[in-house]
């Protein structure tokens, strides 16, 4: 009852666990994972997939997915893979395939992601920038204009007079 | 040439039967060699320096976790092969290996099926199963790019070849086992937080895949490598590829 936290506590149930599986957790499942309760300050990078349950400050990059758990907390530029937001991030997220926001989500940052899903709930406020769309876009105003100056006739300029 | 290291616990009577049946077997297979008891205050290095001088090629610890640390944490660096026969308790490192504890061990390493692994490298010194500092007031910092803190004690754990289990909570069925060969050792971070009253109780942890890292303590804390215990105030470790050339088994688990 009143005993003191040691190793013993730590490697909890070994003898339980050595009869389940050996095998988990492999080279390619690689995950980083940040606990409750624990602070990281700096250039946070990996190569795996990142688990965030406390807090982070500076920088957080990865080439693969990002989960931000309920409770979470990142004050950061963040550059992932693929993310699913339930905390707090204050920052820029970059993401390269898909973001999703779930409804915990609290974002205060531009985000620019190929495929973005926010849940009814989630909080954000910044600029939303999807590529694909933008260059699409950028083309058709392009063209747009391009008709506008063949043909002499503006209709803003027409209305304004 | 084979020279078997003996660990000193094997001298009880309760392992005159294993031991007689270990090297009846290994005479069977043509690879019985020279004998050396190890004590807790022989030099590993210097004895299996001078045996490779003699014409030994391949050196066979005998005993459980503990001898195979004790013997690699000073030998890594040795210029033989390394092979390895469990017996008694406490033998973790040997299934991670693919080793079977007692006589069928000798039918591994008469195939030699050799693998190198990584081990870790800490204060001068090398560690081959895995590091612990125990709870205190200790930052960590990673690749010299980022340091992870916690709000009060904290304990690390780095695993190589001994696996480290950890469930991420009560009804997690699947636990993590440490690989030796990811090319990187694991660091388990579990911070302390203090109950109501007294005492304290884990968070739960959190991992870190790395090559190297510091860990730094306002004041000395203690740390344990392969079963030594030290009292540090500062803590370098670093991952050294392919250090150990190994004869594992069949079954093992990287």
């Amino acid at each position: 009852m009143f005993q003191k936290p040691s190793p013993s506590i730590a490697l909890e149930n070994e003898d339980d666990v050595n009869g389940a599986q050996m095998g988990a957790g492999g080279p390619d499942e690689v995950e980083t994972v940040v606990g409750p309760s624990v602070n990281v300050e700096g250039d946070f990078a990996s190569e795996g997939n990142i688990i965030v349950k406390g807090s982070v400050s500076g920088s957080v990059h990865t080439s693969r997915h990002l989960s931000v758990e309920t409770g979470a907390k990142i004050m950061a530029n963040v550059r992932a893979g693929g993310a699913r937001i339930a905390g707090e991030v204050r920052g820029n997220i970059k993401v390269k395939e898909d973001l999703e926001l779930m409804a915990t989500a609290r974002v205060v940052g531009d985000i620019e992601a190929k495929v973005l899903k926010i849940d009814a709930g989630a909080l954000l406020f910044g600029k939303v920038a999807m590529p694909g769309l933008s260059n699409t876009d950028n083309k058709s105003t392009a063209r747009s204009r391009g008709n506008l100056s063949k043909k002499g006739d503006n209709p803003i300029l027409e209305l304004a007079e | 040439m084979y020279v078997y290291l003996y660990d000193n616990f094997l001298r009880q009577k309760k392992f005159d039967a294993e031991i007689r049946n270990v090297e009846v077997r290994l005479t069977d297979y043509g690879i019985a060699g020279k004998i050396l008891r190890l004590t807790n205050y022989t030099d590993a290095k210097q004895i299996i320096d001078d045996e490779i001088k003699r014409g030994a090629k391949t050196v066979v610890i005998v005993g459980n976790d503990h001898t195979f640390g004790h013997v690699l944490s000073r030998a890594a660096t040795c210029e033989c092969v390394f092979g390895f026969l469990p017996i008694g308790p406490e033998n973790t490192i040997a299934e991670v290996l693919g080793v079977p504890v007692g006589v069928s061990a000798c039918d591994v390493l008469a195939r030699r099926r050799r693998e190198k692994l990584d081990i870790g490298w800490m204060n001068n010194r090398y560690f081959v199963s895995r590091l612990q500092v125990k709870a205190a007031a200790v930052r960590v910092i990673y690749d010299s790019k980022f340091s992870v803190a916690a709000n009060d004690l904290m304990e690390v754990v780095v695993c190589n070849l001994q696996p480290f289990y950890w469930k991420r909570d009560r009804d997690d069925l699947e636990p993590r086992v440490v690989h030796p060969q990811d090319g990187k050792l694991e660091a388990f971070l579990r911070p302390l937080t203090k109950k109501r009253f007294w005492g304290y109780k884990y968070e739960s942890p959190s991992v870190f895949p790395f090559e190297e890292m510091e860990i730094v303590g306002k004041t000395p804390f203690t740390l344990e490598a392969d079963g030594k215990i030290s009292k540090e105030l500062k803590v370098k470790i670093k991952l050294a590829h392919g250090k150990i050339d190994m004869v594992v088994g069949r079954n093992r688990k990287f």
